[in-house]
């Protein structure tokens, strides 16, 4: 997945994945199940599940966070990360 | 039609237990039946008739959404979903914890018994007076084993989360592209956008649901929502059946059209995008 961009920008080069509060989740593994790209994966000890994958993640999606009951999964900001795009697209342009 | 309340038993957490509350207090103001949600768990039967004769409300306290999920599996017709902890967020209330409701907790009912009493009432009135725009007559047709996903060649702007936008005067009508109505499969509900509320671009437009997922809807525009199609209330299926026509989600009074072309794809670039997630979506 490496190679793939966004609106033309390096995947890598944009920070939009879930972070989770592991002071909330109690993994039970919905977003997990939920997720078709493999962003998650579980581990063993105490934190069972870990974004893995983070630039797998589709972004600007949300959807796995509209599947935690306990609410533990958060995201950037839009708006920033949209500036963020627009910023990088401009230098490519002009790179 | 006839509706029906379904909620969150309200035995587990504190945002159920205003779920609870507030089927509760709906059933007090409009006589609407109150659906058990374990009953309904346990003996499906008992609700038969009336889940074929009403529509549900359906409130669910968590994000766990267990109600949903039961008149998903019971194929009951939704029509209208209030998520509590999402709500009690976005009105800035912190419930106290407990499932005794606490004086927060009650402040928050109050207020999405108000909104929801509103909303019944608008729709009921709404008389819609949306343009008719005629329908797109020449595709792209990008094929990926057994699939054909269209993407209509002309008039129509796309992001690369599956939205389209077309523009007409200084508004701007927005749906889901087919390809991601191919993905999604059975779309089973439709949770629109607030009516005048102001949206960013990439911001959320609602969610639709199917059998399989859940989507947020990215909006592909700037501006403020002037339409929802409530059509799909009734019948979200219409998505997947004409995506770029009669299953539109909604219109958006344009904020600077020019500035978001910045970061729209034509259909030609759009059908390239569609390719490469066809081929990442086989593995």
């Amino acid at each position: 997945m490496s190679e793939t961009t966004f609106m033309g920008v390096p995947r890598e080069k944009i920070p939009w994945y879930p972070t989770i509060d592991y002071d909330k989740c109690n993994f039970c593994m919905e977003c997990d199940k939920f997720c078709p790209h493999q962003v998650y994966e579980h581990r063993e000890g105490d934190k069972k599940l870990v974004v893995a994958n983070p630039n797998n993640c589709v972004v600007f999606c949300r959807a796995c966070g509209k599947t935690c009951g306990p609410d533990a999964i958060s995201f950037p900001s839009k708006s920033e990360i949209l500036t963020l795009i627009k910023n990088l697209r401009t230098e490519e342009m002009v790179g | 039609m006839k509706r029906a309340i379904l909620s969150c038993s309200g035995m587990d957490k504190q945002m159920g237990s205003l779920a609870r509350e507030l089927a509760i207090r709906l059933n007090e103001k409009t006589g609407d039946e109150i659906v058990c949600p374990t009953l309904l768990a346990s003996i499906p039967a008992r609700y038969e008739e009336l889940l074929k004769a009403a529509s549900l409300i359906v409130i669910d306290g968590c994000n766990t959404r267990c109600a949903s999920k039961l008149a998903n599996r019971c194929n009951a017709k939704v029509e209208r979903k209030i998520l509590v902890s999402e709500a009690a967020r976005d009105l800035g209330i912190d419930p106290e914890s407990g499932l005794t409701p606490g004086p927060n907790g009650l402040k928050l009912v109050a207020q999405l018994l108000q909104d929801v009493e509103r909303d019944l009432g608008e729709e009921a009135s709404s008389g819609s007076s949306v343009m008719e725009l005629a329908p797109p007559e020449d595709f792209l047709i990008v094929t990926h084993d057994k699939y054909q996903f269209k993407i209509p060649k002309e008039g129509f702007l796309f992001n690369e989360n599956d939205s389209w936008a077309r523009a007409f005067g200084a508004k701007a009508r927005v749906g889901v592209s087919d390809y991601v109505q191919q993905k999604l499969t059975d779309i089973t509900y439709f949770e629109p956008p607030a009516l005048n509320a102001d949206v960013e671009q990439f911001g959320e437009l609602g969610t639709i649901e199917s059998t399989k997922s859940l989507l947020e809807i990215v909006s592909p525009v700037t501006g403020k929502v002037t339409a929802i199609n409530l059509e799909l209330t009734d019948n979200p299926g219409l998505i997947n059946e004409d995506p770029y026509g009669a299953g539109w989600i909604a219109e958006v009074e344009l904020t600077d059209l020019e500035s978001d072309k910045e970061l729209l794809l034509d259909g030609e670039a759009y059908a390239e995008i569609v390719k490469r997630k066809a081929a990442e979506d086989a593995g």
